[in-house]
């Protein structure tokens, strides 16, 4: 055994029990805080991609940024536990049943593929690859109008955020 | 700093196989998917389509590894970007609709009928 | 330095106006552009002003590139205006020309058409027309439409006219050609149906629309063919053709690439190739080895494609069968008729044939079709302007006749005297139409010249005028409608085609018939109109004279219409031999010079180039003057003796006939009109209101609104329900991928 499929394994199951927390928790603010731990263990899993930069990102952007507003609208709107459960509805069991189908036809096509290790990124490759300079480099040039696009988005919703979350629909 | 470099790539050679992230990424999608049908408040809805764009990132991470390409890892980036205006827009849209009708869950808000 | 340099020492040199020769058509352009976007803001002195500078600006562009034209060193005496044919060989220069290639318009795998710019003495004095002419025309336009409210919308339509009428001149292919060709048409359906409350005249506009489509149908067939045949010919031409046509076939295909397919240089060159007896692979009975026209000759090919020309040129010109709209297109204002459809756009389908001289010769059998058609035309219109009694259709029918004389002069190969017969019917046309719209003006729009009379003595200036013009359309000497008609009949009776001899004699027989009837029409029009008593129908007791703005075009276009007559002057030598030649002839040599090449290696024509002896003017004289003769007896003697007693009975027969147009309108009613109309209603009912309508429009309608009401119940409103919806579309689609896979 060796240290990286170890921590691959920790950090899959302790994903996958967050996310399962996530989707069962009676509370919201449970569920919310499922879903940082999830991408807490995300992060990790995506240090161990050799992706650092988006690692950070994750953090920072999702476990910081995002979750904080779910939590601030959680504690707006002074959610507490939902008094009944819902009734399973035929698009309940429907839906439910289709996403089982989905991951068992996706396990089996994935199952199929080759599972050796994949290539080694050699050492100018360790060097380089997913370090924030090389991101940098990728989408300053062939991705920069994307790029602005992506800014103008960001602005776009910002400015409808306030406008939504202002006036009375 | 060569040296350095040797030295973090010369132990051992990288034991995961991608397919196992791809299977991860495909329960994590799946399970998100599974909390948009099953639940009925707005805003885990919301946290699960989050975990289902998680799910989508580790893929194009576990891609960017296979190939050696930055390329999934600007993508995972953008939809960072993206899930970032997503949860502004709708998180502002739960709270006008829950001004408007005193509940998010969606069971409540069917104003799309014919 | 004697008046001949002063002429060829030009103050541009062609090299640096050639790049701006597009300012010649974009300043009238800008015009209508301001005219008619602003015009209204801009007020009424603004907006004649902005429409007479622009034309006159354009005016001042035309007379520097006409003067470029003729561009020669002082010292040296050498031509500084030519230009290398890119059809030709290095040496083979375009000469007394200067030309700009503005770059592709488009370009279509192997076809090109670039806009390309070209002035040379013919089209150059066709500038020199339009924008002369169409200035005083806008001078006088200014006074004319003083009353009107929509003056600005007037005034954009015609500096739009003169715009597309240039780039018609301008083109050096047949595609841009086309595109002035068609504005033209469309600034005329415009000006036509400019008062268009009045249904009558919108209808004439349509007419005039209509009738010139399908002319212009038949322009783009002919142009089509025209490329089918550069193709064919560029297959099949060996280097003794190009040599033939000096040039060769790297120099002309690398050309093709570069200028485009239809250009003018570029079909001259083919023509000039073409012809028997220089031995080439290529001559008019080759057949084409591929392609869609496979197993025609060119010859053929070139006949079919000079005869839809024609009838094109029939629609722009107004000749047989495509005359009816002229008559009716003077439902526009006065002055319009006498720019669009007296001076310019109606000669537009002569100096189409001018420009395709070197086409037209390969093929005797198209000009014989060209010069009988003219003459018929002429003698229809002639003979029907004897008894119109309003003067402006009196001034269309005579349009229509002089545009005929004009085509027997194409289709006889006297392009130089058709050409000088548009610039001089050009002025005392235009100065009639204009003497015509300042009768109106002062008679408080009255038309009908039996209801005028006697204006000689209330209306001076338009009196002088019109009578200098009127003697210059009935050819008395020594005015300048006489020489340019009688060079035209000269060329007619002196030229022969190949094999069709008998053309010529016809053709000119019934020249002198034509000019007999013309004098007879124009002395009735001009005595009825100024001569005797003020008619007692009249509606103003006294009429007034026109403004300056008025007059002082009608004077110009008088003056002009006497001194034009120099032009046919025999006082050049020709440049080989010598001989005594009409200066527009020598003027007009350099454009005519690949027509005359063909003609004497093809000998499809045999040109007579000697000048008219002065017992052919005398007789010509005669002709005119016994026709005006009779006008004179008859209405001035005859008729008023016998007032108040029935007319003869042979006079109402002709009249009733003549009045009625010769039941052509009816004819075409009767035999086109009536079974289009009933194609159309068949049409109307089968396709479109049941076909159309209702089994295509409203049934899909009613499948879509059955299907909708049917699918409302899906619409629950519940969102995860569509998600489930999606969720197993998905699932599906996943599936159906991985079965695909994994077989």
């Amino acid at each position: 055994m060796n240290i990286e499929l170890i921590l691959f394994g920790a950090f899959a199951l302790l994903t996958l029990l967050s996310a399962g927390t996530v989707i069962f928790a009676r509370s919201p603010i449970n569920s919310a805080m499922a879903l940082v731990s999830t991408f807490f263990f995300l992060a990790g899993l995506y240090v161990l991609l050799w992706a650092h930069t988006v690692a950070v990102l994750q953090v920072m952007v999702y476990a910081g940024a995002i979750m904080v507003l779910f939590l601030f609208v959680i504690m707006l709107l002074n959610l507490g536990e939902s008094p009944t459960r819902g009734r399973p509805t035929l698009a309940r069991i429907v839906g439910g049943a289709a996403t089982l189908g989905l991951l068992v036809v996706l396990g089996i096509a994935l199952s199929k593929l080759p599972s050796g290790p994949p290539p080694s990124l050699g050492v100018e490759g360790q060097a380089t690859f997913g370090t924030m300079a090389t991101m940098g480099q990728v989408v300053f040039t062939q991705w920069l109008l994307p790029f602005e696009a992506v800014s103008l988005l960001l602005l776009v919703a910002m400015v409808g955020a306030v406008v939504v979350a202002k006036s009375r629909i | 700093m060569a040296a350095q470099v040797v030295a973090r790539e010369a132990p051992n050679r990288p034991m995961v196989p991608i397919s196992y992230y791809l299977l991860l990424a495909a329960a994590l999608f799946c399970m998100g998917m599974f909390g948009v049908m099953v639940r009925r408040n707005a805003l885990v809805i919301f946290m699960c389509v989050e975990l289902m764009l998680n799910a989508a990132n580790l893929t194009f991470l576990a891609f960017a590894r296979m190939h050696g390409d930055s390329v999934g890892h600007v993508s995972a980036f953008f939809v960072i970007a993206v899930a970032a205006a997503e949860a502004a827009i709708g998180l502002a849209i739960v709270i006008a609709v829950f001004r408007s009708r005193g509940s998010v869950l969606v069971e409540d808000i069917r104003t799309m009928k014919h | 330095m004697n008046l001949s340099q002063f002429l060829q020492t030009a103050p541009v040199a062609p090299d640096v106006l050639a790049p701006s020769l597009w300012l010649i058509i974009a300043l009238p352009l800008l015009g209508a552009f301001i005219c008619g976007v602003f015009g209204k803001m801009l007020g009424r002195a603004n907006v004649n002003l902005v429409a007479c500078s622009a034309v006159g600006g354009a005016f001042v562009l035309s007379v520097l590139a006409f003067w470029a034209t003729s561009d020669t060193d002082p010292e040296s005496r050498r031509l500084l205006s030519f230009f290398v044919n890119p059809f030709g060989t290095e040496r083979d220069y375009v000469r007394y020309a200067l030309a700009h290639d503005y770059g592709t318009w488009f370009a279509v795998g192997d076809f090109r058409v670039n806009f390309g710019l070209m002035v040379d003495h013919l089209s150059g004095t066709l500038l020199l027309v339009i924008t002369g002419v169409g200035f005083l025309i806008h001078l006088y336009s200014t006074s004319y439409m003083e009353h009107d409210e929509s003056y600005w919308r007037y005034f954009a339509y015609l500096n739009l006219f003169v715009a597309a009428m240039l780039t018609l001149v301008l083109a050096d292919n047949l595609v841009l050609l086309f595109v002035g060709w068609e504005g033209v048409g469309m600034a005329s359906y415009l000006l036509i149906g400019f008062w268009y409350t009045d249904p009558a005249k919108a209808w004439a506009g349509r007419k005039a629309f209509v009738t010139n489509r399908i002319g212009d149908f038949a322009f783009l067939i002919a142009t089509f063919l025209m490329v089918l045949l550069v193709g064919a010919f560029t297959e099949q031409a060996n280097e003794r053709d190009y040599t033939m046509a000096n040039s060769s076939s790297q120099r002309y295909s690398a050309a093709l690439q570069e200028k485009g397919t239809v250009t003018f240089l570029g079909l001259q060159k083919m023509a000039e190739a073409i012809p028997e007896g220089g031995g080439g692979a290529v001559m008019l009975s080759t057949p084409i080895a591929a392609g869609p026209l496979e197993g025609y000759t060119f010859g053929g090919v070139m006949t079919a494609a000079m005869l839809l020309f024609l009838l094109g040129a029939a629609g722009k010109s107004a000749q047989l069968p495509l005359y009816v709209w002229l008559p009716d297109a003077m439902a526009g204002p006065t002055p319009v008729s006498a720019l669009i459809h007296a001076a310019t756009m109606v000669t537009a389908g002569v100096y189409l044939f001018s420009r395709m001289s070197a086409l037209l010769v390969l093929s005797p059998t198209a000009m014989a079709t060209v010069a009988i058609i003219g003459a018929l035309t002429s003698l229809l219109a002639a003979l029907i302007a004897f008894a119109q009694d309003d003067i402006k259709k009196v001034l269309a029918y005579s349009t229509v006749s002089q545009l005929g004389i004009m085509f027997m002069g194409v289709g006889m190969g006297v392009f130089w005297a058709a050409v000088l017969h548009l610039v001089t019917h050009a002025f005392f046309k235009a100065c009639l139409f204009l003497g015509a719209g300042s009768v109106m003006h002062g008679n408080g729009d009255e038309t009908d010249i039996k209801k005028l009379g006697g204006l000689r003595h209330e209306m001076k200036w338009t009196w002088g005028t019109f009578f200098v013009a009127t003697l210059a359309i009935t050819g008395i000497i020594p005015l300048s409608g006489f020489f340019s008609k009688d060079a035209i009949f000269h060329g007619v009776h002196h030229n022969h085609l190949e094999g069709l001899h008998w053309v010529s004699s016809v053709v000119y027989y019934l020249g002198l018939l034509i000019a007999a009837c013309t004098a007879f029409y124009m002395t009735r029009v001009y005595l009825l109109t100024f001569e005797g008593q003020r008619s007692k129908e009249a509606k103003l007791a006294h009429a007034h004279e026109s403004a300056w703005q008025m007059t002082l075009p009608l004077v110009v276009l008088a003056v002009l219409s006497v001194v034009s007559a120099v032009y046919a002057w025999p006082l050049m030598k020709a440049p080989g031999d010598g001989r005594p030649q009409p200066v527009f002839e020598n003027f007009l040599s350099p454009v005519f010079a690949s027509m005359n090449r063909i003609v004497a290696t093809g000998k499809t024509v045999a040109l007579d180039t000697s000048v008219p002896a002065m017992g052919d003017y005398v007789f010509a004289w005669l002709v005119a003057v016994s026709g005006g003769a009779l006008a004179g007896f008859l209405y001035l003697r005859f008729f008023p003796a016998r007032a108040g007693q029935p007319a003869p009975a042979f006079a109402r027969a002709v009249r009733r006939t003549a009045q009625n147009k010769f039941y052509v309108d009816e004819l075409y009613e009767l035999a086109i009109i009536r079974p289009v109309k009933f194609m159309s209603f068949i049409l109307f009912r089968v396709v479109d209101a049941l076909l159309i309508d209702t089994v295509a429009v409203r049934g899909t309608a009613w499948v879509t609104a059955r299907v909708g009401s049917a699918l409302r119940y899906v619409q629950s409103g519940d969102a995860q329900a569509y998600a489930a919806v999606m969720a197993l579309a998905l699932l599906g689609g996943v599936a159906y991928a991985l079965i695909q896979v994994l077989q």
